[in-house]
Order: C-alpha cells, then structure tokens, then sequence
C-alpha cells in the first residue's frame, strides 16, 4: 500500500527520440489508475520506468515519499503483470509464485501460507503442480497475478495484461481484477489501449498521446469534459463525431466545410472567423426536436446492436460525416433522413489549432 | 488443400531419392561394411593375403593395455574439450548478447575460428605452444612454468585439448548465442522485480532455459572430439609422446596406416562406429524427450 507520486518525468531514447516528456501525477493509496492512449503514445515506456526496467532520463519518481528513480527493479517493492505473463516456463505454477518469495529469503512456512491464499482467492490450487505450458491463457494469466499478489507489493504494475485473451474471458477477468483491487486494497497502475478498459476499470485515467498527458481524470471527467480533441475523439464508442467549422460573423453560428451552418441560438465563447470544431457524442443526439441545436441526418449505412442502433450518415447538404446512437431497433434505408437535436450543454468546442477544448459558459 | 505432394508417377519419387541414397550406399555403408569385413581378417602388408581370424582382432584389442589407456585419454580429452569449448563459449555468447554497439562485428569475429581447417586450428596452437620458438610457450616460462609439450604427456594433452577446444567455441557460441535470444527478455525482467539479481537471474532463468541448446551441444561436442580431432592430432602431437595423445580415432589411423596392421585398424573402426551409433540413440532418445521444461 503506497503512494505514487511522479514529477516532470521524462524519457529521451539514445538517438535521441522523445518517448515521454514532462508527466506529473499525484497518485494516492489503493488508487486504481490506468494509462490509456494508441499504441507509441509512451504509456508503456512510463509503466516501464516506475517498474525500474527503463532508465528515467529526467524527472522524480516517488515512491511512498522514498525516491526511487536509482533503485534496481527488485529493490522497488513493486510487482508486475506482464503482457505476454512471463511465466518461468521451466517452473510449475507454485515455483513461478515461490520465485520472488524465495529470492526476499522468506522462511518457507510463511511462502506456503501466502502461495495458498493466493491460490484460493485466484482459484488456482488444482494447477499448483502443472507447467505454464499446460495451462490455459486465463489460467496463465492467472498466474501472473498470483505471482504478483504473493509478492504483497506496495504497488501493482500492469502492463496490457488482458491484450492477448478472447473478448469473453477479457471482460470477465476485467470484472475479477476489479474485484481484487477492491479486496487489496492496494495501489494499481494498469496500462491499455482499450478505452473501455480504462472507463470499466479505473479509478482515474490519464490518457496521453505522442509522450504526453491529454488529461488526467476520473473516467466521467474525460467523457463529459474532454480536454482536448484527442481525449473526445479516444474516449467513447463510436466514437464522438467532430466537424470543423468557421465561427460566423454574429458568432451566433458555425459554418461547416461546405455549405452547411449550424446555429447555437447563442454566442460562442471565440471571436468570429475563427476556426473551431464542434464534438457531439453519437449518444446525445436525439430524434426529436427539444434541443436547441437542430441537425438533418442523411443516412448511410446502419449497424443494429440490438440493444441500440447507430446510423452512419453525413449532415444532409454537406459531406460532413456524422453518427448517431438510437436506441433499441431501428430500421433505416440509405438516404433516408432523420432529424436530430441536442442540447447545448451537450456539445463540445475544441479549437481549431490546437485542439483545446473551449469552454462556455452555460458549462 | 493437401499437403503433402502427391507423385502421378511411382517412379518419380524413387529417382528423386535416389542421389542421397547413392552417396550414402557408396560413402558410408560400402566402407562400414568394408571396416566390418577386414576387422575379422588378419592381411599382410602389402594386402596380397588374408587370413579369417573371426574375433581375435577384438580380443587383441581389449588384452591390450596401450589400447585401454587411449579409451581413457579419449575420454578424458572428449570431456575437458566439451566442457572447456562449452563453457568458454557460453561465457562469450552472455557476454556478446550484452553488447549494444557495434555487436554485429563483434560475433563475426567470434565465428571466425570455425572456419579454420582442423590441421591449421593444430599447427596455430603448435606454433603459439613450441618449447623453443612459441611465445605461449615463452610467457609460461616467465611465469614459471617449464613447457615442453615434447617431453610432458600432460602437456601435450592439454594443448591438444586446447587447440581443439579453441576451435569448437565458435560453434558452440552460434547456438549459445540464438539459444540466448531466444528468451524472452518478459522473462529477465521478471526476475529482476522478483529481486533476483544478475547472477541468480542466469543460473535460475537464463540457464534452465539453456538446457535443450547445452545438452544437444554436448552430444555435438563429445562427437567432435571423439571423431573429428584427428588431423589436429596428427598435426601437432602425433599422438605421442608415448601415446600420451593417443585418442582412439587417431590410433586408428597409427595401426593401419603406419603400423599397417589393417586388421586391427578396421577392428578399431568397427568400435568407433559402435560408439557413435550409442551416442546418436542417446541424442535422439534423450534431447527430445528429457530436456524439455
């Protein structure tokens, strides 16, 4: 149990290639976090240097208030997960958990005791003998865990670890990991490129791109206020449709490429003629009229989830593409059109440029 | 789809086999049975007559003390050689994996001993060794050590050793070296936040994972030794002095070729042979079936 505390933390590859720059991050005890981003985005390479395996080029890492950043992997008091487990293959399941219990010189009685709980709570005591070769991906898996869990670390490091399973068993070890965070108690850092991995999971999520944070929040913080273009673009799925456009004169409206105008029926907080882009959720588009916002639909194609049906279309007389979530199912044809509102406090504004979000003031 | 080729023609595939059969007829059954044949003969010198003896080549062999001291030293040059080129191979191939700059460069250089000639690998080391020109040989004297591999039989079996160890490290490295790259790096790393420093790391991880590479070289390595060491033999120490370096494959070649005692030479290769087949099974039986994790 431990607190994680990162300042200005940095990653400069010999060659000189960027990986991470200037990450700072608080994290408490028993906190869940989880790094999100695409793939390159630096979010590994970070998971990495907490665990001590890549050099820190710049910056603290705290752990516990200690510094650690010249402390060896094994001197850390941390555990990891791996992607692909990293199982002793040569080991039986119980040599593979012994491993690091042995290497601390914990007398073999209290090993037993700690491989045994681990076992019963991970359901792995009828595999204590067998080789990771004769297990199962969830069962390695599994493993790997309990390899980490006797360990009894200050704090969990995991790294993709459910990439390489079948969607089924993904979300049902998603739920077991989510049920033994509650049980530790312990601090977890958990890396992803699954966005509703990050969502399901975390009690806050930092998302980063190209080495950088977008945004550190809970997972609501990134779904209704998203930072940046790139955080609303990433979080949420389908993901959230966002037009560019031009602020009219009156600034009471934006001109989308092409001829189309969307009109807010109040003045957006940026100067006319600027470039700006609007973001709406698929899900806060609505088939009725309430909302001030009112756009036409002209649909594409459809895909029928059963529980809700989402319409690819673009916005009818322009080339702009928009999806929308309806709920439960809905039959639609190609070309056929459907008119849509939302609320205003449901759209987001991002700049042009940069991608900042932009506030206003009915938020 | 089928996967496996189906001939229209019976004949085809038999004419496809055909060279590999032939080569393997005419090279190696012909001359085994030849060996078999004239190890129960007795032939004179100049191979005008013969005289059926049945088993008393072999029994000779066996009564034969110098015979039963060459087991020995085969023995005893076979293991030192495989242990020494293994383990200073291995050390090369962790040392080699290390290396980030310019390691390329730094492997071919390690590979290029294979290359040379078994009698070259011998004479380089005779050279290095000569009590009066080499400069190994100089140097030890500085320390205090009389080298003269003429006079010594331990002398001259250690640097028979040598030479031929020197030569098989190359080898051994080659597959070292891919064994090495062939663990996952998850792997080191897990040990190492399981605070298993360096050195426990190799002999808990790396090395159990070596297992397949270390046992299959040491079949390769004991092979080597036993049969493929003559030229380096026969160009240095010429077995002596007083059959000091007399290894089985080299006495082979001593007792028909300069002893021209051609009976007891084949009976010899027929032993040889034995013991190659022994060490083949135990390869074949044991590598895949043992050494797995």
């Amino acid at each position: 149990m431990a607190t994680l505390s990162i300042k200005s933390l940095g990653k400069v590859y010999p060659g000189g290639v960027t990986a991470v720059s200037d990450v700072n991050v608080d994290i408490a005890d028993g906190e869940f976090i989880v790094l999100v981003g695409p793939s390159g985005c630096g979010k590994s390479t970070i998971l990495r240097m907490i665990a001590g395996l890549e050099g820190i080029t710049s910056g603290d890492l705290q752990i516990d208030d200690r510094r650690v950043n010249d402390l060896e992997p094994g001197e850390r008091d941390i555990a990891m997960v791996f992607q692909n487990y990293a199982l002793y293959p040569h080991m039986s399941v119980r040599g593979n958990m012994e491993y690091g219990l042995k290497n601390e010189g914990l007398p073999k009685a209290q090993i037993a005791e700690r491989i045994a709980e681990a076992a019963r709570t991970l359901r792995l005591e009828e595999f204590l003998d067998r080789k990771p070769a004769n297990l199962s991906g969830g069962q390695r898996q599994r493993v790997a865990m309990g390899r980490a869990i006797v360990r009894d670390p200050k704090v969990f490091l995991f790294d993709e670890p459910l990439s390489n399973l079948d969607a089924k068993l993904r979300t049902q070890l998603r739920a077991e990991l989510k049920a033994l965070h509650k049980r530790l108690g312990a601090t977890f850092v958990y890396v992803t490129h699954d966005q509703v991995e990050a969502m399901s999971l975390a009690d806050r999520i930092i998302i980063m791109s190209n080495g950088k944070v977008e945004q550190i929040g809970t997972p609501m913080d990134l779904y209704l206020r998203p930072a940046s273009r790139f955080v609303a673009d990433f979080i949420g799925s389908p993901s959230m449709n966002v037009l560019d456009g031009t602020v009219s004169s009156d600034r009471r409206s934006l001109q989308l490429n092409g001829s189309h105008q969307i009109d807010f029926g109040t003045e957006l907080p940026t100067a006319a003629g600027n470039q700006i882009a609007i973001g709406i959720r698929p899900e806060h588009l609505h088939q009725n009229t309430a909302g001030e916002t009112r756009i036409e639909l002209s649909v594409g194609f459809i895909e029928q989830l059963g529980a809700d049906t989402v319409v690819h279309g673009t916005i009818a007389g322009s080339q702009s593409p928009l999806a929308v979530r309806l709920n439960g199912v809905q039959a639609r044809d190609s070309g056929d059109s459907i008119a849509l509102s939302c609320g205003r406090d449901q759209i987001h504004l991002f700049d042009g440029t940069t991608g900042q979000r932009l506030n206003w003031d009915n938020q | 789809m089928q996967k496996r080729v189906v001939f229209r023609s019976r004949l085809l595939p038999y004419l496809l086999v055909l060279p590999q059969i032939a080569i393997t007829l005419i090279f190696f059954f012909w001359p085994a049975y030849q060996a078999l044949e004239s190890s129960f003969f007795i032939e004179d010198a100049f191979g005008f007559s013969r005289q059926w003896v049945a088993m008393q080549n072999y029994v000779e062999l066996f009564q034969d003390p110098s015979y039963l001291r060459s087991f020995k030293t085969t023995l005893i040059f076979g293991v030192s050689v495989a242990v020494m080129a293994m383990s200073i191979s291995l050390g090369l191939a962790v040392a080699a994996n290390r290396v980030v700059k310019a390691a390329t460069g730094y492997r071919t250089m390690l590979i290029w001993p294979y290359a040379v000639a078994p009698a070259l690998a011998g004479v380089i080391w005779y050279f290095l060794m000569n009590p009066s020109l080499g400069i190994v040989a100089y140097w030890l004297k500085n320390v205090g050590v009389d080298w003269n591999h003429y006079l010594n039989g331990d002398q001259a079996l250690l640097l028979v050793i040598v030479a031929a160890a020197w030569k098989q490290v190359s080898y051994n490295f080659l597959f070292f070296l891919a064994g090495l790259q062939s663990i996952p790096k998850s792997l080191i790393e897990a040990a190492a936040i399981d605070r298993a420093g360096p050195v426990r790391r190799f002999w808990t991880i790396v090395f159990p994972l070596l297992t397949p590479t270390t046992f299959f070289l040491l079949v390769v390595n004991l092979v080597y030794a036993f049969f493929d060491t003559f030229a380096l033999v026969h160009a240095t120490t010429e077995g002596g002095p007083v059959d000091a370096t007399s290894i089985l494959v080299f006495r082979v070649y001593n007792t028909g070729f300069i002893g021209q005692d051609y009976g007891s030479s084949a009976a010899q290769s027929v032993i040889l042979m034995g013991l190659v087949i022994m060490m083949t099974f135990v390869q074949f039986r044991f590598v895949e079936r043992k050494v797995q994790y």
